[in-house]
């Protein structure tokens, strides 16, 4: 089990680093630069930026010392934002998309888990077909337009909640993108649960289980959910890097201060340090939490051993 | 069977919520956009637009920046919040010589940083020598380019000096056939080509100072700054080179002798006492003093400009100059500024907070406008679509005309519109009403500085849809059969495309166009979109074939110079390839009218030349377009948005509200109470 971690984590640095690496160069290789606006500007003045940013610099010298800097942790000061380094933006946006995220994935987690567990113990019910008409439908609406939805009818109709902006954590504001945030990942758990219950259900542990004459409560909480939600642990590595790391179109969506937010402005910005912070970090998170979904497969599933 | 039931279940509640919000808004029907409640005491709550890339005030270049700029920082001269014409500031008065090539800005002496440090005529001095140091990098350095020797220190440039005499070369001595000749004028530095010739019979003739009570004292500066323009060559050794591949005569003048690199002490900016700033230009500029307000002129603190370097405006550091300090900055969050207690005009400013919020997404700034969570919008915020729902007819929606200009850029080097007959014909089957009709927000436009916008400029008259006389220019131009009648088959609409960047609205505009000209002239030229920065790229390389769409010039400050110059220069956003020395001539010996009304004239000359040669397709004038809730005053739909805080309040007595927009017609700046 270790000696498989360190495994793991020796071969994520080189991966981070080719990451960066294309990352650097598809930043290049699209036209367009930071400083350019819908004012053109002066060749003299292009010149100036050129210079104060080592732009000027053979591109083998702009990469050594992107590199060189990045190997020391210090992805160096926005473009966009001068006065501020990418590693200030990250200390900043991570918490507010992490608490966005983390809230929102509990509240798929209990809902979704819970509503997919009903949903196979009472297969071909009406229960059964509610919840996974529900989880239809949070598959199939997408956030951009549940969000407006929601604010439609909370924010601008009912005057009940803010319709956006970051109001700290915890406080109202959170409360309309955490739901529009978790729909789909709800979805997908419950449906995700269901499949995997109606699997374990039927296998004959679970048989073995019964004819010992446990209750059925015992049967489904002991036995059946730990197999049944496999499926769901492994989605929720991925899902979960991708929460935190930020939400592009619902941060946009609430005007909230988060990483998703920054990571498409830097984008559109050719903001270059910055997109390689976000890009580093986010590759070191998927990958953290693909190595977490696997130690977590260890404990859950006998079966597995490392 | 029931799986179809439970999936018409659903449908039925989710058209049911839909349909009781869409009531309840219908419901709630009012005079004004959502709920109206004032803060309670004087505190604005404002949506600016994106998150400013910095608030150094010589380091910003866009208008989100600006109007977080005017809060904090002030120059000589403040924007009108009605006209946006300059009214004094930091500066009590000034004056300008005959031939507006020379500014003597007079400084209250009770003006203070917000540390209580007096502002003196050395800040300014400091604020504009720095703003051009080559190595800040400033992207808006070149609105002061016009002062003397500020574009050669801002583009590193050097003097030549002759080590025998110590005697400095002249720019009049530069070999002439190289400035007139295209190509190589081209690749010299703009500081050579793009200066009005040196005009050595005024500057002699001129007296140096003033007459009268508000005679500036001459220094040796001053003399200095009016000897005949210097000579200026690039100082690094590439950039030099080139020059001189150029100009191989340029070369030989320069041969053997010293480079002395342009310093900041050497731009015309001089404070002849504390309280007294005298400004030099290179050239008459008489719409100068329309940019003094821009925050490129806003000044900052030496002292901790120099302490703190790039970090001067984190909210520990900084120190302002305007009528309002920064009390925090949460990026992406909001910004709020507070009442500057140093700030001269202290008891006159009436808020005591403004929080700036940056957002991108329009419609989540109109949720919170609707929401009563924010106070007021900046341009442009009002989606069409629910401008068509009504909230045009709103009576805090704000549409008075912007200084802008929508138009298309046309590329003159390729076939087939390198022909102007080709160009005009295409200018002339457009209906521009009915696209200003279409789009709501703006306005038909048929000229290049938009018309009615800036008092006293008697507009050309432009093209109007004739659609007779564009097939006949077509067929004159060669696309016609043996009738020599115009053939659209002829027209060969695969060498011409719409290129615009990928926006709905850019979008639109493009249709529509298109379909005019497939319906008058029987042509389809094809649509492309691209995105922002390629499409930046394409434009400033000619790389189009044929049309530019979704270009649009906003005036960077009240005078038709701000867009006929985009045309004095084949660099820039030019965009087209057009390049008229005579247009460029007719331009410098407008800028060198000292009387305006004349001058206006000359320019609009100049605007007719340039309508006619046609590089653009001048297409809409746009509405200012955003909202403002009725209990925020001296808060005016000015054509750049640009607002001077120190005149906006909260007015907490409703019968004292605004009931529509707000009148343009004066330039009253308050209602006195």
């Amino acid at each position: 089990m270790f000696r498989f971690i360190v495994r793991r984590l020796i071969v994520t640095v080189p991966m981070v680093l080719i990451v960066i690496s294309l990352t650097w160069a598809l930043i290049r290789l699209a036209p367009g630069n930071f400083y350019a606006s819908d004012k053109k500007l002066p060749a003299a003045i292009e010149k100036n930026i050129r210079v104060k940013y080592g732009l000027d610099k053979p591109w083998y010298v702009q990469y050594g010392r992107m590199m060189g800097n990045i190997l020391q942790l210090d992805f160096g000061n926005s473009l966009k934002y001068e006065n501020e380094t990418v590693n200030d933006i990250l200390k900043r946006t991570v918490p507010v998309s992490a608490a966005l995220g983390a809230c929102a994935y509990l509240l798929a987690l209990v809902v979704g888990i819970f509503m997919g567990t009903l949903a196979a113990l009472k297969q071909n019910s009406k229960i059964d077909y509610g919840s996974m008409g529900l989880a239809m439908l949070g598959i199939s609406l997408p956030n951009f337009v549940l969000g407006p939805i929601l604010v439609l009818i909370f924010s601008l109709s009912l005057y009940w909640l803010p319709p956006a902006r970051w109001g700290g954590f915890p406080s109202w504001n959170l409360l309309l993108p955490v739901l529009t945030l978790s729909a789909v990942y709800m979805a997908y758990i419950a449906r995700l649960t269901r499949a995997g219950m109606l699997e374990v259900l039927r296998s004959d542990y679970i048989r073995t289980a019964r004819a010992k004459g446990l209750t059925e409560r015992q049967v489904v909480m002991r036995h059946a959910l730990r197999g049944g939600l496999l499926p769901v642990v492994s989605f929720t590595g991925p899902a979960l890097a991708i929460l935190i790391t930020g939400t592009v179109v619902v941060e946009r969506i609430f005007a909230m201060p988060g990483l998703g937010n920054y990571f498409i402005n830097a984008n559109l910005n050719r903001d270059e340090p910055l997109i390689l912070g976000i890009v580093a970090f986010a590759s070191i998170l998927v990958l953290v939490f693909n190595l977490l979904v696997d130690i977590a497969y260890g404990f859950i599933d006998p079966r597995i051993r490392y | 069977m029931s799986e179809i039931k439970t999936v018409r279940l659903f449908a039925l509640i989710l058209a049911s919520a839909l349909l009781a919000a869409g009531c309840a808004m219908q419901s709630k029907k009012s005079d004004f956009f959502g709920k109206i409640a004032p803060p309670d005491g004087q505190v604005l709550r404002y949506i600016t637009g994106s998150e400013p890339e910095s608030l150094d005030p010589q380091m910003s270049s866009g208008q989100p920046e600006a109007r977080i700029d005017i809060a904090l920082y002030e120059g000589l001269a403040e924007y009108h919040p009605k006209t946006m014409e300059p009214i004094p500031a930091i500066a009590e008065r000034w004056t300008i010589d005959e031939d507006a090539s020379e500014f003597v800005f007079f400084l209250r002496q009770n003006a203070k940083f917000s540390n209580g440090d007096p502002i003196t005529a050395h800040d300014f001095v400091y604020t504009l020598r720095r703003g051009l140091r080559p190595e800040l990098a400033s992207r808006v350095a070149y609105l002061a380019w016009d002062i003397k020797y500020a574009e050669a220190l801002n583009t590193g440039g050097a003097f030549v000096r002759d080590q025998k005499t110590g005697r400095f070369v002249l720019a009049s001595e530069t070999p002439k056939d190289a400035v007139e000749g295209g190509v190589a004028a081209e690749i010299q530095p703009a500081s050579v080509t793009n200066a009005a010739p040196p005009d050595e019979e005024t500057l002699h003739k001129k007296e140096l100072g003033m007459k009268g009570e508000d005679a500036a004292p001459d220094t040796e500066f001053h003399h200095f700054i009016h000897a005949p323009e210097r000579l200026v060559v690039p100082f690094d050794d590439k950039d030099r080179e080139e020059a001189f591949k150029a100009n191989p005569k340029l070369k030989d003048l320069v041969a053997g002798k010293e480079l002395v690199p342009v310093k900041p002490e050497d731009i015309g900016v001089e404070a002849i006492d504390d309280y007294t700033l005298r400004i030099t230009l290179r050239h008459p500029a008489p719409y100068f003093l329309g940019l003094v307000p821009h925050q490129f002129f806003r000044v900052i603190p030496e002292k901790v400009v120099e302490k703190y370097g790039v970090n001067w405006t984190k909210p520990d550091n900084i120190v302002t100059s305007g009528s309002f300090k920064l009390s925090e900055h949460k990026p992406y969050n909001q910004i709020v500024v507070v009442r500057n207690p140093f700030y001269w005009d202290n008891a006159n400013v009436r808020l005591d907070k403004i929080m700036f919020f940056p957002l991108e997404d329009n419609t989540t700034m109109m949720n919170l406008y609707k929401a009563g969570e924010v106070d007021a919008l900046y341009n442009h915020t009002v989606p069409a679509s629910w401008l068509k729902g009504g909230i045009r007819y709103s009576k805090d929606y704000m549409d008075a005309p912007e200084n802008a200009s929508a138009y298309w850029q046309i590329n003159v080097t390729k076939p087939p519109l390198d022909d102007k007959r080709v160009r005009k014909a295409l200018n002339i089957s457009i209906d521009r009403n009915a696209l200003a009709d279409y789009r709501v927000v703006s306005k038909a436009n048929n000229t290049f500085v938009p018309q009615g916008i800036l008092h006293g400029y008697p507009s050309p008259q432009g093209y109007n849809l004739n659609v007779e006389e564009a097939r006949r220019l077509l067929a004159e131009a060669g696309y016609k059969d043996a009738s020599g009648k115009f053939d659209p088959k002829k027209f060969p609409v695969d060498l011409v495309e719409i290129t615009y960047n990928t926006n709905e609205s850019n979008r639109q505009i493009a249709e529509f166009v298109q379909a005019q000209w497939k319906q008058n002239l029987g042509i389809t030229i094809p649509l492309r979109n691209v995105e922002w920065k390629t499409f930046l790229n394409m434009r400033s390389k000619l790389e189009y074939k044929g049309i530019v769409g979704g270009a649009g010039w906003v005036g960077d400050y009240m005078d038709p110079y701000t867009y006929l110059g985009l045309f004095a220069t084949r660099e820039g956003d030019n965009g087209t390839g057009w390049y008229d020395t005579k247009f460029v001539a007719m331009l410098n010996e407008a800028n060198r009218e000292p009387v305006q009304a004349k001058r206006y004239q000359m320019m609009a000359k100049a605007e007719e030349y340039l309508l006619d040669a046609a590089p653009v397709i001048p297409l809409l004038k746009p509405a200012t377009s955003w909202m403002k809730k009725p209990y925020v005053k001296g808060l005016y739909p000015n054509p750049g948005t640009l607002h001077a805080w120190k005149f906006v309040y909260i007015e907490h007595d409703q019968a004292k509200w605004d009931t529509k927009m707000p009148d343009m017609t004066t330039d009253e700046i308050a209602e006195k109470e």
